[in-house]
């Protein structure tokens, strides 16, 4: 399979032979110099793939980094010690079989597909999609802002002032209405309230980035604890839950609540917010490709000076792509109020850190992350499954789950890198002139 | 005369195309040799098989009568093939010598370090020999480009090459940097070194070289000594049929006034006053043509009036209406079409493909996204009539502009902009790179708009380009127009002293919005 990946055979021309050569008969500078040019090369390359090929370099790297874990666990079985061993090999014992390992990490996450009796309604299925329904939105979140060519780190925060707003907005309308009323606007007031929630807390850096030059990845960052800390003060000291010693609101009213459909109650997960989850990505994706609006972004994210050539008001563009960031990573957040918890409680979390990986896995494509948060989701609550099934420490899962985003989403990275690469070196694109132009 | 490369029957495939058919190519040594063709002919791809770049699909590569197969270009280095790229490869915060020097720096202390004084000596040394004027101790970011190309001429020569290759050397050069290139290509022939130029510059090809070939859809359509052929007989080598050279410009009579700049300053990004308060205005049905040296304003001035840069003090009017403070959008909505200077950094967004660079600067416009939804059957309709009407090749509107040859991204910006039916349009540099045969149409279009009413202002650093177009020149000196002259009776010796800055003696001065002849 790895034959396959274009990264190791690509275009260029030197064999392995030609660095050393280059080595012996001159000095270091141009030797590095060459290789620099040869692995740009092979960026640029990679930056040219197409979809079939990703799809290709996706699944290489996910069997290559199930090997490497193999590896690991094998090893941490061997010095591990523990009264019954779940494999003996040659004589020895190991504690942990890998095999049943990954099992458990992805069939376990999809409630067991393959035995007898499965329904895609079952438990583990349905914490799974939980997951993947939040990750859905910060990853439009990290995503859009991406295409705009802002790096948006404070997705988290934006989800956090989300979660509060929608939960205080909920709980605030919940004392004023009742009955049908209730249970027709609580849910709609929450999810606007997470948007304004969110979009305001990305529109700060947003303002700050298109009116001040300020770097959006020093302010998201440290939005991002101002939005934990200031939330958690707020809940502690302005909307505490009494009966509760945590720092949590009260519970949202029933109809506050995204009802449970086909789904067990219990798992917290609703098909609703799914479903709204993939209308989010079906608009941001009309927006970014059939909207004059995301015609700005893009171009503004790619190229900003042919953006400011085609009449593209920058700083309109970079507030009005976070302020749509921020708010999307707030819808989530109120999803993950009046779905998952049914209340605000601080301690979030990390969905938003996790957007940026999603993001970066779909190639910062809004369909692409549909199925990026389902491997995240797969990979969350198979975690579950394997600390529940396994006596495998959940430090050890956590390290097979960094192998597993790493391995994918790296070839992702630098194919971002190699179509930076490519698009602000004009001699790439002389030769592609050469070889392309010259059909005329 | 010895033959110092011979390439036999060269052919180069890219999956689906073949860049290089059969290409025959013997260069004398000690001579100037000119590699003459359109964009897209294939003369930067046979120069990349030779460089040791690409390896060729089928053919011999014979360097000073011996049959080489270079896998890099370091093969082609150890054998005496340099090769000097339009975009250079310095490193700007060190100095010439340690650029020249770079990678096969004399050591000292075993190797361990480098041998600066020894480095820097050979340098002046090797700079003597070839008779080139050149500080061994000037930071490249200090030095201009002309001097940036000597530096890269030298590092070659440095590594030992004796037969250079030089990949469209004049393309970033003025004129006078040209001619002082073509002087140090004429001493080191003189020493023995062999010179290939890539060109597509008729001119400059019969200036400098001693035999010229011409390729053609990558084809060798044959090789001239370039004492005993005319301009014609190459243009017609070149495109492959008859050109017309000269625009043939008829009378127009100029109506009002389209656009109006008074007193304008404009400060370039270091903040020195790069416009130093000037006036100007531009008639419906006349072409307005700016010369000057690079550098002396141009750009500033035509970006204030399109909207880039905020000018610091005067007046831009259009149609009467005051647009010094507009927005760039509100002036494309105003009718105004703008040519960029650099069209792979503004003009085009390189990643998008043509339906989609077809759309900039009318994204918000209510014939190609109404209510702000696009519509992109019209849209790649629009991007298709361009393709067509400009000969842009490959004809694809889904190839990303980044696989167009530079010539033919510039026939899709302009065939863009002028589609916009402009109130005035504004061009810098419309033929910069681009073949005889698509200058020929650019200019008959930008000819067209001006019968046809619209107001041109046209900036270039082609003095042919300016003089044969313009209804009024005006030459641009560090920011101040020295003068208005007519064009069809200025010379160009009176022109280039105009462009230094002087004022020459007897120049057909005439004023702003004086009468014109054609």
């Amino acid at each position: 399979m790895s034959g396959d990946d274009p990264s190791t055979d690509g275009d260029s021309p030197p064999d392995p032979g030609d660095g050393e050569r280059a080595t012996e008969s001159d000095g270091d500078a141009s030797a590095s110099d060459s290789r620099w040019d040869a692995a740009r090369r092979r960026l640029v390359r990679l930056g040219q793939t197409s979809v079939g090929e990703r799809v290709l370099i996706a699944l290489s790297a996910l069997v290559l980094s199930m090997a490497v874990g193999t590896v690991i666990v094998l090893v941490a079985g061997v010095l591990a010690t523990c009264r019954d061993p779940a494999l003996t090999i040659g004589g020895s014992t190991l504690c942990y079989d890998p095999f049943f390992v990954f099992d458990r990490l992805f069939l376990g996450a999809l409630g067991d597909p393959f035995a007898g009796g499965w329904s895609p309604l079952n438990n583990q299925f349905a914490a799974t999609l939980r997951e993947t329904t939040i990750l859905v939105f910060t990853g439009l979140s990290v995503a859009l802002a991406f295409r705009a060519g802002i790096f948006n780190i404070g997705t988290q925060g934006q989800l956090v002032v989300g979660a509060l707003a929608s939960a205080l907005a909920v709980l605030w309308t919940a004392s004023l209405v009742s009955g049908t009323l209730a249970l027709v606007t609580l849910i709609p007031v929450g999810l606007l309230a997470g948007a304004l929630g969110g979009g305001f807390y990305g529109a700060i850096p947003g303002a700050l980035k298109a009116y001040a030059d300020a770097n959006e990845v020093i302010t998201t960052i440290m939005l991002n604890f101002v939005a934990t800390l200031v939330t958690r003060y707020l809940v502690r000291n302005h909307f505490a839950d009494p009966t509760s010693q945590a720092t949590q609101t009260r519970t949202l009213p029933d109809a506050g609540q995204f009802p449970a459909i086909l789904f067990d109650p219990r798992t917290d997960f609703s098909i609703l917010a799914l479903l709204l989850a993939l209308a989010f990505v079906g608009g941001v994706y009309y927006l970014l490709e059939h909207t004059s609006f995301g015609y700005d972004l893009r171009t503004a994210g790619i190229q900003p000076a042919a953006a400011e050539y085609g009449g593209v008001n920058a700083p309109r563009t970079v507030l009005s792509s976070l302020t749509l960031s921020g708010a999307l990573a707030g819808v989530g957040g109120a999803l993950f109020v009046m779905m998952t918890l049914g209340k605000f409680q601080t301690g979030i979390p990390s969905y938003g850190f996790d957007g940026i990986t999603v993001s970066i896995l779909a190639g910062n494509n809004p369909i692409g992350a549909v199925f990026a948060a389902f491997l995240f989701g797969v990979l969350k609550s198979g975690s579950n499954v394997v600390s529940f099934a396994t006596n495998v420490p959940p430090q050890l899962v956590g390290v097979l789950r960094g192998l597993i985003i790493l391995f994918v989403a790296m070839p992702e990275f630098f194919r971002l890198i190699g179509r930076r690469l490519a698009a602000g070196d004009p001699e790439s694109g002389t030769a592609v002139t050469a070889g392309g132009g010259a059909d005329d | 005369m010895e033959q110092a490369v011979h390439l036999d029957g060269i052919t180069k495939r890219f999956p689906g195309v073949v860049a290089n058919d059969d290409v025959d190519l013997a260069v004398e040594k000690g001579t100037v040799h000119a590699l003459l063709g359109e964009n897209g002919a294939g003369k930067t791809t046979l120069m990349n098989v030779l460089y040791g770049l690409y390896r060729p699909t089928e053919g011999r590569v014979v360097v000073h009568g011996e049959e080489r197969h270079f896998d890099s270009p370091r093969d082609a280095i150890d054998e005496g093939v340099g090769m000097i790229h339009q975009h250079f490869m310095l490193v700007d915060p060190m100095t010439v010598a340690e650029n020249i020097t770079l990678g096969n720096e004399p050591r000292k202390w075993l190797g361990l370090t480098v041998d600066r004084t020894t480095a820097r000596q050979q340098v002046v040394e090797l700079a003597e020999r070839y008779g080139f004027d050149i500080d061994p101790d000037a930071r490249i970011e200090d030095v201009g480009v002309g001097v940036q190309q000597r530096v890269e001429i030298l590092k070659a020569l440095y590594r030992g090459a004796d037969v250079l290759i030089l990949d469209e050397p004049t393309a970033v050069l003025t004129p006078q940097e040209v001619e002082d290139l073509f002087r140090v290509l004429e001493e080191l022939t003189e020493q023995g070194k062999t010179i290939i130029f890539i060109t597509h510059k008729l001119g400059e090809a019969m200036t400098a070289a001693d035999e010229i070939t011409v390729l053609r859809e990558g084809k060798n359509v044959g090789t001239v000594p370039a004492d005993d052929i005319t301009r014609e007989e190459l243009a017609e080598m070149m495109v492959g049929r008859e050109v017309l050279l000269d625009v043939d410009r008829s009378p127009t009579e100029p109506g009002r006034t389209v656009l109006d700049v008074e007193d304008l300053v404009v400060e370039d990004d270091r903040g020195v006053r790069a416009v130093d308060g000037l006036s100007l205005d531009v008639r419906q049905g006349e072409v307005l043509g700016i010369a000057g040296v690079d550098g002396n304003g141009q750009s500033e001035l035509i970006e204030a009036i399109t909207g880039l840069r905020t000018p610091d003090e005067g007046r831009i009017e259009v149609d009467d209406v005051d647009r010094t403070t507009d927005s760039r959008r509100s002036r494309i909505e105003a009718g105004m079409a703008y040519v960029p200077e650099d069209r792979q950094e503004r003009g085009l967004v390189m990643e998008y493909d043509l339906v989609e660079n077809g759309l900039l600067g009318s994204q918000h416009a209510e014939e190609y996204a109404s209510n702000g939804r696009i519509d992109w059957e019209r849209t790649r309709g629009h991007a298709e009539e361009i393709i067509e009407e400009y000969d842009v090749r490959p004809p694809d509107a889904d190839a990303e502009a980044e696989s167009l040859s530079g010539g033919n991204q510039q026939k899709f910006v302009v065939g863009r902009e002028f589609a916009r039916d402009p109130r005035l349009v504004v061009a810098s540099h419309p033929t910069r790179g681009v073949d005889v045969g698509s200058m020929e149409f650019i200019h008959d279009r930008l000819n067209g708009l001006r019968e046809d009413g619209r107001a041109v202002l046209l900036v270039s650093s082609n003095l042919d380009e300016v003089q044969s177009l313009s209804d009024r020149l005006a030459v641009i000196y560090e920011g101040e127009f020295v003068d208005i002259v007519d064009p069809d009776a200025v010379t160009e010796e009176q022109l280039g002293l105009l462009m230094a800055g002087q004022e020459p003696d007897e120049v057909p001065s005439i004023a702003a919005a004086g009468e014109v002849g054609p």
